[in-house]
């Protein structure tokens, strides 16, 4: 595939997936770190420190899958080239 | 992973190859960008200016809040040591006389010392509890009645242990109770 035609793909899939995310990693670290008992209005410590690990992990695990889906899907590439080299040849 | 898009006006379009993509979006030919939180769907508020956050960090810290736990229980312990000093007085006390009045200045000497040294240990009491639960808390990521029950124990035991292990024991107790009924009338 063109790497520029990829590149401009990308860019553009870029924004709907940080949205995405910056989305979910809200509801998550909301639902896990922010319990619904509403006495004041600030974040205490335990809230803001426990949301700065929420973040944290959320971004880490955002990485490490998406290299290891890059790695899958390098491996699906290899194998339908080999197939199609194969049925090519055959 | 070669997928097969939909043909579009130009015949069939190139397959897409999506470990290019992948690398284009999360890999190593990612672009570090300057996202807007407002952007992707945030509540636009002003970006706080780095002295803003320099404070409030200050603030949050568990050094601020230990400083200033002792800073209120030497006020505190300054006026119960006054007050109490006032009720139970035995300034001035001449065993070879013991109806006499004490002057004032005597009096007020002993108001004096025992404010200063009620407020020392309030201080210091006050500043260890606040450090702990906030250490405490820290650690846990949580905010609950829990956290001044453990540091409550920590200092009772701290204060306590130097008289010995039961005492020790003793402090650690009475104090969680205290802290447990303290925050619940709080909360």
């Amino acid at each position: 595939m063109d790497p520029l035609r990829a590149q401009q793909l990308a860019a553009e899939l870029e924004v709907d997936m940080m949205a995405d995310m910056y989305n979910r990693m809200t509801q998550a670290c909301h639902r896990k770190c922010v319990p619904p008992y509403y006495k004041e209005a600030e974040l205490s410590k335990g809230e803001s420190v426990c949301l700065d690990r929420c973040v944290a992990k959320y971004l880490e695990v955002h990485e490490r899958m998406g290299k290891k889906l890059t790695e899958l899907s390098l491996q699906d590439e290899e194998l339908l080239k080999r197939m199609q080299q194969g049925s090519g040849t055959a | 992973m070669a997928a097969a898009p939909p043909p579009g006006p130009q015949g069939p379009a190139p397959p897409l190859q999506y470990s290019l993509l992948l690398q284009h979006l999360v890999g190593e030919r990612r672009r570090p960008r300057d996202w807007d939180p407002s952007a992707l769907g945030g509540i636009p508020s002003p970006a706080k200016s780095e002295e803003q956050k320099a404070v409030e960090r200050a603030m949050e810290s568990c050094a601020f809040k230990a400083a200033l736990a002792c800073a209120g229980g030497f006020v505190l312990g300054g006026a119960f040591g006054v007050f109490t000093a006032g009720i139970d007085t035995n300034a001035g006390f001449d065993p070879k006389d013991p109806y006499r009045t004490p002057t004032a200045k005597e009096v007020l000497k002993d108001m004096g010392q025992r404010g200063i040294s009620y407020a020392k240990n309030f201080a210091i009491v006050g500043a260890m509890f606040s450090c702990t639960e906030c250490m405490v808390e820290s650690y846990r990521g949580k905010s609950d009645w829990k956290n001044s029950v453990i540091s409550g124990c920590i200092t009772g035991g701290a204060i306590g242990f130097r008289a010995g292990l039961k005492a020790g024991v003793i402090g650690c107790g009475g104090f969680a109770a205290f802290s447990a009924a303290i925050d619940y009338y709080l909360r």
